[in-house]
C-alpha cells in the first residue's frame, strides 16, 4: 500500500510543479494572444473600408435561422447577436459598415472581414481566418481571389458554378462558395435591421466610451 | 569525441524519420511548405532537448514503475509551453501547424529518446542526443517539405524557384495527402538504396 | 429523421471524407507497423476503436466539467494524455484478465496505443469542432472505424504485395507508403461529399 502511495505522490508532485509553471507562462502569453486577435480585426477593418477613421461597434439581435445540430454543443447566446461596426470619416459622415462574415467551409471556419457602403454594396473584403486545403481552398487568402468579391451587391454575391459572376478558385468551389454565402447571409441580416438604426454619430463622450 | 558522435548520429545513421520511422504523423502533415517544416522541427527540438534535460536530471528520483507517466507529464508541459509561446509570438505559423503542436507530445521520437537515452544517461550526453535527434528530424522535415513545396507550388520558402509556366500549373498532388505518402515512400526507398551501397 | 441524418453525415465525414489516417495523417505509426498481417490488423483495429471511443468520452467530460469551470484549459494537453495513458493501462489489465489469448496476440502494440496520434487527435478535435457529449462519443467511434477500415485494407494489400516482385530497396516500408499514397488518392475522391 505504502508503495502505491509513494508512486502516486511522485506523480502528483511532478504534475503540480508542471501545472504551476504552465499557469505562469499562461498568464504571460494569454493577454498577448488576445491582443493579437484584436489587432488582426482592427487592421482588417481599416483595410476593407479605408475611408473610415471612426469605428463604432453595434449589434442587433437575430433569430436563429440555422437548424440545430444534435451533435454540436448548444451555442452560447452571443450567436444570436449580429455584431457590426458603423464607420464614419473625420467629418462624421457615414462611410459604411464593417462586419465579420463566418461560415464553415471545407475543413474549417472561414472568417471574412467585409466593408460595405451605406447602400449595402460590398466594397472590399479580407479573409482573416481559415484552415482550408493548402494549394486549393487556402488560396482564398490571395489578393486576386479576394478582388473577385469587390463591388458587388447582395444578389451578385454568387459563384459562377451557381449561376453567378464570381469566378471560383480552381478545385476549390466549396471554399469560394462558402465565402460568398457567408457574405450574403450577413448582408441580409444587415439590410433587414439597419433601417431601424439611426445613421448618426452618437454624442462625443458616449462614442469614446464605446470605442474603448 | 563520443559526445560529437551522440550529436551527429541523429543526422543520417539513426535519423529518426528515415531510418527509425518515428514521428511519421507530423512529418507528413506539416511538410506542405518548408516554412512549416522548419517551424515544426524547431518546436519539436525544443521539447526534445528540454524534456531530455529534465528527465536526465530527475531520473534517480522517479520510481521505475511510473516512469512513463512521469516522462509524459514532463514532455506534455514543454509541449504546452511551446504551444502557448507560438500562439502569442508567431500566430500565423501556429495556425498552420494547428493540431500537430499538441500532438508533439505523442511524437514517438520524444518519448522514445526519453525512454531509450535520457532515462539512462547523464545530463550532457542527453542534451547532445536531444539536439542531434531534433536536428535530424528537422532536416528530414525540410527535405520532404522542400520537395513537396517545389513540386506542389513551385516555391521554396515562399520564393518562386521554378519558371512561371510551372507555377501556373503545378503538380498540386505533391502538397495534398497522397503526395505526402508517395514522396515519403520514394525517399525511404532511396535511403535503403544508399544503405545497401 | 434529421437526427439520424446528422449522425450519418458525421460517420461519412470521419470514415471517408476526412479519414483519420489517409487525410488527417493521424495514427500512422501503428498503421505502418501493424498492417502486415490481416489478423493482427483486425485485432489492433478493435482495440483502437474501443480506446478511441472511451478516450473521447472521458476527455470530453474532463474538458467540460473540470478544465472549463476551473479555467485551466491550458492544462488540456497534460490532462488528456494522462487520461489516455491511464485508459490504455486499464484496458491492458482488463484484456489480460479476461482474454489472455488476445492479450498475447496484440503483444507490445497495446501499450503503444497511448502514443497513437489518432487517439489524442480525436480527443482534441472533438473539442475544437464544438461537439456535444453524444457527438464526441460518436466521432471517436467513427474515427476508430475509419482507422480500422484503412488498416484492414492495407493489411490485405500488403499480404499480396509480399508475393510480388518489388525492387529490393522498396520492399517493406517504402512500398507500403506508396500504397498508402494511392489509397489516399482514391479517398480524395470523397472530397466535398456533404449531407
Amino acid at each position: 500500500m505504502k508503495y502505491f502511495l509513494k508512486l502516486g505522490f511522485v506523480l502528483f508532485v511532478i504534475t503540480a510543479i508542471a501545472s504551476g509553471i504552465l499557469a505562469y507562462v499562461n498568464s504571460i502569453t494569454s493577454p498577448i494572444i488576445e491582443d493579437n486577435q484584436k489587432k488582426v480585426q482592427e487592421e482588417a477593418r481599416k483595410e476593407v473600408l479605408p475611408a473610415a477613421t471612426k469605428f463604432i461597434p453595434d449589434s442587433v439581435v437575430v433569430e436563429k435561422v440555422e437548424v440545430k445540430d444534435p451533435l454540436k454543443k448548444v451555442s452560447s447566446d452571443t450567436n444570436n447577436l449580429f455584431r457590426y461596426f458603423r464607420c464614419f470619416d473625420e467629418n462624421d459622415d457615414l462611410v459604411g459598415y464593417t462586419f465579420e462574415a463566418s461560415l464553415y467551409g471545407y475543413s474549417s471556419e472561414v472568417k471574412t472581414m467585409v466593408g460595405v457602403s451605406p447602400n449595402f454594396t460590398v466594397e472590399k473584403i479580407k479573409t482573416i481566418s481559415q484552415s482550408e486545403t493548402p494549394g486549393l481552398g487556402a488560396n482564398c487568402m490571395k489578393e486576386d481571389v479576394q478582388k473577385r468579391f469587390f463591388n458587388k451587391k447582395k444578389d451578385e454575391m454568387v459563384v459562377d458554378k451557381d449561376g453567378g459572376t464570381i469566378k471560383s478558385i480552381t478545385g476549390a468551389t466549396i471554399t469560394t462558395r462558402t465565402i460568398a454565402n457567408s457574405i450574403k447571409n450577413s448582408l441580409e441580416i444587415l439590410e433587414k435591421n439597419i433601417s431601424e438604426i439611426p445613421a448618426e454619430v452618437p454624442e462625443k463622450d458616449t462614442r469614446e466610451e464605446i470605442a474603448k | 569525441m563520443s559526445l560529437i558522435k551522440e550529436f551527429t548520429k541523429g543526422f543520417i545513421k539513426e535519423n529518426p524519420v528515415f531510418v527509425m520511422a518515428l514521428g511519421l504523423c507530423p512529418t507528413l502533415a506539416v511538410t506542405t511548405s518548408v516554412e512549416n517544416a522548419i517551424g515544426m522541427g524547431l518546436a519539436a527540438t525544443f521539447v526534445l532537448v528540454f524534456s531530455n534535460i529534465f528527465i536526465s536530471l530527475i531520473k534517480n528520483f522517479i520510481p521505475p514503475k511510473i516512469r512513463i507517466p512521469c516522462y509524459i507529464v514532463i514532455i506534455a508541459s514543454f509541449v504546452t509551453i511551446v504551444d502557448m509561446v507560438m500562439h502569442a509570438y508567431v500566430p500565423a505559423l501556429h495556425k498552420n501547424l494547428g493540431l500537430f503542436i499538441p500532438l508533439i507530445v505523442v511524437n514517438c521520437i520524444i518519448l522514445g529518446r526519453a525512454e531509450a537515452f535520457a532515462g539512462k544517461n547523464k545530463l550532457i550526453p542527453s542534451i547532445f542526443d536531444g539536439f542531434g535527434m531534433g536536428f535530424g528530424f528537422t532536416l528530414a522535415l525540410i527535405v520532404i517539405g522542400g520537395i513537396r513545396e517545389i513540386l506542389g507550388v513551385g516555391q521554396f520558402l515562399g520564393f518562386n524557384i521554378l519558371p512561371k509556366c510551372y507555377i501556373e500549373c503545378p503538380m498540386l498532388i505533391a502538397i495534398l495527402a497522397p503526395g505526402a505518402f508517395i514522396v515519403m515512400g520514394l525517399l525511404m526507398g532511396l535511403m535503403n538504396l544508399k544503405k545497401k551501397k | 429523421m434529421e437526427f439520424i441524418g446528422k449522425i450519418f453525415a458525421l460517420a461519412i465525414a470521419a470514415i471517408f471524407v476526412q479519414n483519420f489516417v489517409l487525410m488527417r495523417f493521424l495514427g500512422l505509426c501503428p498503421y505502418i507497423g501493424v498492417s502486415k498481417k490481416l489478423d493482427s490488423a483486425v485485432g489492433m483495429g478493435m482495440a483502437v476503436i474501443f480506446v478511441m471511443t472511451m478516450a473521447s468520452t472521458f476527455t470530453w467530460l474532463i474538458q467540460t466539467y473540470l478544465l472549463i469551470p476551473l479555467k485551466i484549459e491550458f492544462l488540456q494537453t497534460i490532462a488528456f494524455i494522462l487520461t489516455i495513458a491511464s485508459l490504455v493501462q486499464l484496458v491492458e489489465m482488463v484484456i489480460q484478465k479476461t482474454a489472455p489469448a488476445l492479450y498475447k496476440a496484440l503483444g507490445v502494440f497495446l501499450p503503444l496505443i497511448t502514443t497513437n496520434c489518432a487517439v489524442l487527435g480525436v480527443a482534441i478535435l472533438n473539442i475544437n469542432e464544438n461537439l456535444n457529449f453524444l457527438g464526441a462519443i460518436l466521432n471517436g467511434l467513427f474515427a476508430g472505424l475509419g482507422f480500422t477500415l484503412v488498416l484492414v485494407l492495407m493489411a490485405g494489400i500488403r499480404e499480396r504485395l509480399d508475393k510480388a516482385e518489388i525492387p529490393v530497396s522498396m520492399k517493406g516500408m517504402p512500398i507500403a507508403m506508396v500504397m498508402a499514397g494511392l489509397m489516399a488518392l482514391a479517398f480524395l475522391g470523397f472530397a466535398g461529399l456533404k449531407f
